[in-house]
């Protein structure tokens, strides 16, 4: 038996022993990326390094047998900076995505590459679970989200994005086990607001343990995603049946109740332990011209809540509805729908800059909604009744691109138009109405101020997500993505009593263009069958069917699994986070490898994610005798591979998986790819 | 009476092949060869001995030939050119090279007839192998290869460790740039490491031997195996060496075998060069295990590099006490410099430890070239580091030189003066460890790209604020993170033009400019019309067509087509094409 000091520890271990091994014996965790039990030393990685006594070297722990009286230090600032250095080496030559695209573009961090791998694998009920512990309304969200993930989809570059959205409604309908919610911890906290950010926090909070009671104006909860979206895009049923299982889990709504009319903040404040405040942004902007006030001129949000409310809504046989966004079409789309025979869109700019999603302008367009380019109300006029008769157009130019980067519209002196209609719906932008949050403090827009990170307004305990807040209105996925995170931040609150530091995490990510894809087999979209436009315009049902299962299947299977299958074991990923690493600093040549006989049944190699470990090939060697792999080549430009170029499958491999399993990247990896914890 | 030609590998380069071709044909005498004293500046170089006295000529050409066979015809004035003049005939304190140059290294007779294979004949006679240990550790000799590890050490630890087979190894994979004495020694005088090795294996309890040689020297390959049969044949070496008698099993039956290596730098470093001898990738390992203990095979090995073994026959003929009286109280014995860039007289020099610096430069290797000013010394290759011109009086011995930031390492000096750049020289010796890089550990395989990647961008005039900073911090971590030597001394080049030469870099990182005038982006060519003749030669030369003149008026260089290769530079006869 020996007696040393590890981290001013006394420690008594056995002779023979090495630092690293007396260290985890009791448990002084020392970083390293090349050790592995079942192998000889190594000492590649340059991780574990410690100090020993007044020596000044490094010692590396993995191969450094203590001895009696021995002093180690493991986690002394100079340890942890040659750590850093190695890291950020190894980063500095490491190519690929810890995560795929279109989670890193998901506002709400959906898992895509996942549940497109579980639905592609038939697997719905736990495509359902992963997608809800982001979102907890697929089937809803799946239908109406913009998107933003499908824009970042790599396969874009092959051929087309995945439907991940038509994949995330498809998983909807087949609703797996919900998740167990912790046991009560006797917190209760209030939620203003039903809609898809509040009812989010909501749930998430719930399964925390906490007791949840959501707050609602409307007659019924959904918000935007009840009254804002039409029918035809999202019917309620389906909403209904989500909203349905959150309330299942125990979180209680309240509905018809309005804060500033039935209750106070300051009331909700002193009777619930936290309050979080996600009202939404309901008030349309008016276009700020002569005749706002005429009768027949409706705001955007008005009038579809008006007709999601079922009726007190009248319309005339023109319509113009003024804006280029989604409110925008599904205001002309339901103008057609409620037997306008005329539907305008009037739009400042072109079609190119139109924030609508593409789809949504293709289907109005279909269904016969008529586009109006580059022109502006300058005025609505009326007749002698008070009622519109038309709107004066002013035609625009595009300009120099503004800060948004689209090109700005520019008046074209002496030009105008006049469209003569009886109904003009103004769809150019939204705003909260905070009557009742008069505590809270306001941006110039009008908005609610939070902290960034924890969704906490100046008061305390009263937090706020979604369009009321910051930048104001924003598609529905990324007010549940606030809502999960500041049910988290909540939480935090209410347990720990403050705040946990949660730095965005580090991530690889690599720019790839269509020449990485070059050899991707070529594989249509699937495509989303629509009702005949004439036929959908008609009615409020919905505009299509969604995937069979062999669609979806088909469609899922397209998904190219950008991200790294190794993130959630990958040790490289997690030293780098632990040691705040800036791999930047080391910028320099990046090996780029084809992978070179990617045809093995069992084992893919990445050797762009290879950090030269050696683990694969010594595991190989070492514990299977195999010795399928070695390495190649020198310095910088050493790469590891079978002998003399052969490709792995015509070696002794045996397909164990054990340099899969060693590998502490994504370097070698089984065809199955691990899942997320 | 005999003549003898230099052809070690230098020799041969200057033209030793013809000069002895003709002598050979045409002396009336019999011609032999010899290997490199040392003086490679002046090969091919002839001894002619008369019976009396020797005479030696130097740079000899076929006509020098030609002269030295009408001097022996009888004509008193013939060859005079040719002599060599006093002031080149100091040869310094040999040991290691005390027969190079001077005996036939092809002729074990010659080898023996200055006491050759005595030393061994003692230990086997009447020496035990701890009182040989013994002797090597009262010598106080430190491994010559460039970690400076005490000798004895080493072998007592091979002698205490068990194994029922054990090694002793030459190192001769010399591959510092600018390193060449193990080939010298090699090529002039073989059995002086084979005597060493046979003492060194007596000494552990050796029965095999290797000689791990690059493959790049071909001709040391040859006479060593020459000398390896004539020393078998002489029963020194093989079955019943010796003569048997109550010698211990081992050495009884020690042989030696050669091992050519591939030219990887790093099999050098003493684990590499095990696995390189397996078979195995030429890679470093931890240590411990120490060779001593686990080596190649697994057996119990004794590593000593070409210098180190050549030393040994000649300490224990004199005792350990008379090595240990050169030197300096912690650095005992002589040590073999290669001396090379812009040096005056470029070669090999023994100097004895405690000298200066500067004594090697200036008295061993006459100062710097072409009369120019002494800028910088790197010692110790692409390992070591740089020793400005002011501390140039630093005494030779292991502590001293690393307290500059350089290392002895394996006797590498490179003489660098007012025309070169020190950024560029950190980069040149970067670029070469890079490339010699085992792969293995991240600081070094990933550490040291990076810090050339930014010295190749400070050379091209895109260096940047805090890369001096960066280069200092990356280069401390390499040190410490690396596992083996190259890795934690490759940074030392760059470390030390740092410390001594910050300015330089300053100046190519602020000012972009080269005052060596080494860094082409960094320059503008101009020409100057005063001087220029109008010769045309620059401008045909130009591959860019930047330079304009008519025929016999000054010619001009266009700087939007320049891309600075300097070839007008190279050309002009006139000296009128100015870098600035």
């Amino acid at each position: 038996m020996i007696k040393l000091t590890v981290n001013s520890k006394e420690i008594t271990a056995d002779a023979g022993k090495t630092i690293l091994e007396i260290a985890r014996e009791n448990g002084i965790e020392i970083p390293t990326l090349c050790q592995d039990e079942r192998t000889q030393m190594y000492g590649s990685c340059g991780l574990c390094t410690v100090e020993i006594g007044d020596s000044p070297r490094l010692f590396r722990a993995c191969s450094t047998y203590a001895e009696d009286k021995m002093v180690v230090r493991t986690d002394t600032r100079r340890i942890r900076e040659n750590r850093k250095v190695a890291l950020e080496l190894l980063l500095s030559d490491h190519t690929g995505d810890c995560r795929p695209p279109c989670s890193l573009a998901c506002p709400a961090e959906t898992n895509c590459q996942e549940y497109a791998r579980l639905i592609a694998e038939g697997d719905y009920g736990r495509a359902w679970s992963l997608i809800r512990e982001k979102v907890p309304f697929p089937a809803s969200i799946g239908r109406v989200c913009p998107r933003p993930c499908e824009e970042a989809c790599r396969r874009r570059l092959a051929d087309e994005p995945v439907a991940i959205a038509a994949l995330k409604a498809f998983a909807g309908d087949f609703p797996g086990e919900e998740k167990a919610s912790a046991p009560p911890t006797g917190k209760k906290v209030a939620v203003i607001g039903g809609g898809p950010g509040g009812l989010s926090a909501a749930y998430y909070l719930r399964l925390k343990g906490h007791g949840v009671t959501v707050f609602d104006a409307q007659p019924e909860a959904g918000g935007m995603l009840r009254y804002g979206i039409p029918e035809y895009r999202l019917p309620k049923d389906i909403l209904r049946r989500e909203i349905d299982l959150i309330v299942q889990t125990g979180v209680e709504i309240k509905t018809g109740v309005k804060v500033g009319r039935d209750m106070t903040l300051d009331g909700l404040r002193g009777e619930f332990d936290a309050v979080i405040a996600a009202v939404g942004a309901w008030s349309s902007s008016g276009m700020r011209c002569p005749g706002e006030d005429l009768g027949g001129v409706i705001g955007g949000i008005d009038f579809l809540r008006g007709v999601a409310e079922g009726g007190g809504v009248s319309i005339g046989g023109k319509v113009a509805v003024v804006g280029g966004g989604n409110t925008a079409m599904d205001a002309c789309r339901t103008a057609l729908r409620l037997g306008a025979g005329e539907v305008y869109c009037v739009y400042r700019r072109t079609r190119e800059e139109m924030p609508a999603e593409k789809d949504e302008i293709v289907q109005a367009e279909e269904e016969g909604v008529i586009f109006r380019f580059l022109a502006a109300p300058a005025e609505i006029t009326g007749g002698a009744d008070g009622k519109v008769e038309g709107v004066r157009l002013q035609i625009m130019r595009l300009g120099e691109p503004d800060a948004s980067g689209r090109r700005a519209p520019v008046p074209v002196p002496g030009e105008e138009e006049v469209l003569r209609v009886d109904t003009v719906i103004s769809a150019i932008g939204q705003k909260p109405e905070l009557s009742g949050f008069e505590a809270l403090e306001k941006t110039k827009w009008g908005t609610i101020i939070t902290d960034e990170r924890t969704f906490m307004t100046g008061l305390s305990g009263v937090f706020a997500v979604g369009d009321a807040t910051g930048k104001g209105a924003d598609i529905a996925v990324s007010a549940i993505g606030e809502g999960r995170k500041c049910a988290e931040a909540v939480d935090a609150f209410l347990t720990a009593g403050g705040f946990p530091v949660a730095e965005s995490p580090y991530l690889v990510k690599s720019e790839k263009t269509p020449e990485d894809f070059s050899e991707v087999e070529k594989r249509p979209r699937v495509k989303i069958k629509n009702r005949p436009a004439s036929e959908r315009a008609r009615d409020f049902r919905e505009t299509g069917a969604g995937f069979s299962k062999e669609e979806a299947g088909r469609e899922a299977s397209r998904c190219l699994s950008c991200g790294c299958g190794d993130y959630y074991d990958c040790k490289l990923i997690k030293y780098a986070n632990r040691y705040a690493v800036r791999p930047e600093r080391f910028g320099g040549a990046v090996h780029r490898y084809k992978v070179p006989d990617d045809d093995h049944p069992e084992i893919v190699r990445n050797p762009e994610k290879c950090i030269l470990c050696g683990l694969c090939v010594r595991v190989c060697e070492e514990v299977k005798g195999i010795c399928a792999l070695g390495f190649s080549g020198r310095g910088f430009d050493t790469t590891v591979k079978p002998a003399l170029d052969a490709r792995l499958r015509d070696t002794a491999c045996d397909s164990c998986g054990e340099c899969a399993r060693a590998c502490p990247t994504g370097a070698i990896m089984t065809r199955k790819p691990p899942e997320s914890p | 009476m005999k003549i003898t030609v230099g052809k070690g590998s230098c020799g041969i380069a200057a033209g030793a092949d013809a000069v002895f071709d003709l002598l050979s044909e045409k002396a009336p005498c019999p011609v032999t060869v010899t290997g490199c004293v040392g003086a490679c500046y002046l090969e091919p170089i002839v001894n002619v001995d008369t019976g009396g006295a020797v005479r030696t000529y130097v740079k000899v050409d076929e006509n020098g030939a030609l002269e030295i066979v009408k001097l022996l015809a009888g004509e008193e004035n013939s060859a005079g050119d040719y002599a060599m003049k006093p002031e080149d005939g100091e040869n310094g304190q040999r040991i290691a090279l005390r027969n190079c140059g001077l005996i036939n290294p092809e002729n074990i007779d010659d080898y023996m007839e200055r006491d050759g294979y005595k030393a061994a004949e003692k230990c086997a006679r009447s020496l035990s192998p701890p009182q040989v240990i013994q002797e090597i550790k009262i010598s106080g000799r430190c491994g010559r290869g460039g970690a400076g590890f005490p000798t004895w050490f080493k072998w007592q630890a091979a002698r205490d460790s068990e194994g029922d087979k054990k090694y002793v190894i030459c190192n001769a994979d010399e591959g510092d740039p600018g390193a060449f004495m193990d080939r010298a020694i090699l090529e002039g005088d073989p059995h002086a490491v084979i005597e060493g090795m046979i003492i060194a294996a007596y000494a552990i309890g050796a029965d095999e031997g290797i000689v791990y040689v690059r493959a790049e020297y071909p001709l040391a390959i040859v006479r060593l195996e020459k000398a390896l049969e004539q020393s078998r044949e002489k029963g020194f070496l093989g079955e019943n060496a010796f003569g048997g008698g109550d010698l211990p099993e081992a050495a009884r039956r020690f042989d030696i075998r050669i091992k050519e290596g591939a030219g990887a730098f790093v099999c050098g470093e003493e684990t590499a060069l095990i696995a390189s001898l397996e078979g195995e990738r030429g890679m470093p390992r931890l240590k411990p295990p120490f060779p001593a203990q686990k080596g190649y095979r697994k057996k119990p090995s004794n590593i000593n590099n070409v210098e180190t073994y050549a030393n040994i026959p000649w300490i224990i003929r004199n005792g350990g006490e008379a090595f240990a009286a050169i030197g300096t109280e912690k650095s005992k014995g002589t040590k073999v410099f290669a001396l090379t860039g812009k040096i005056a007289k470029g070669g090999l020099a023994e100097v004895p430890m405690g000298c200066t610096v500067g004594d090697v430069v200036y008295k061993n290797g006459g100062g710097v070239k072409d009369g120019k000013e002494l800028k910088a010394v790197q010692l110790g290759g692409p390992s070591g580091g740089c020793i400005p011109k002011r501390l140039t009086d630093t005494e030779i011995d292991y502590g001293s030189l690393a307290a500059t930031g350089a290392i002895m390492g394996s006797g590498g000096m490179v003489v660098m003066d007012e025309t070169t750049c020190m950024v560029d020289m950190a980069r040149f010796f970067l670029d070469f460890t890079c490339k010699e890089s085992c792969g293995k550990c991240t600081h070094c395989r990933i550490g040291n790209r990076r810090m050339l990647e930014i010295l190749e961008r400070i050379c091209r005039g895109e260096g940047k604020e805090g890369d001096i900073e960066l280069l200092t911090e990356l280069g401390g971590e390499i040190k410490a993170g690396s596992l083996c030597a190259l890795g934690q001394t490759a940074p030392n080049p760059v470390l030390t033009t740092i410390r001594y030469f910050r300015n330089e870099y300053e100046e190519h990182i602020v000012d972009k400019k080269c005052a060596a005038r080494q860094c082409k982006p960094l320059l503008t060519f101009s020409i100057d019309g005063e001087k220029c003749a109008g010769c045309t030669l620059c401008a045909k030369k130009c591959p860019y067509g930047a330079i304009d003149g008519a025929v016999k008026s000054a010619h001009a260089i266009d700087a939007e087509k320049c891309v600075k290769c300097g070839s007008c530079a190279d050309v002009c006869k006139f000296g009128a094409v100015n870098t600035k």
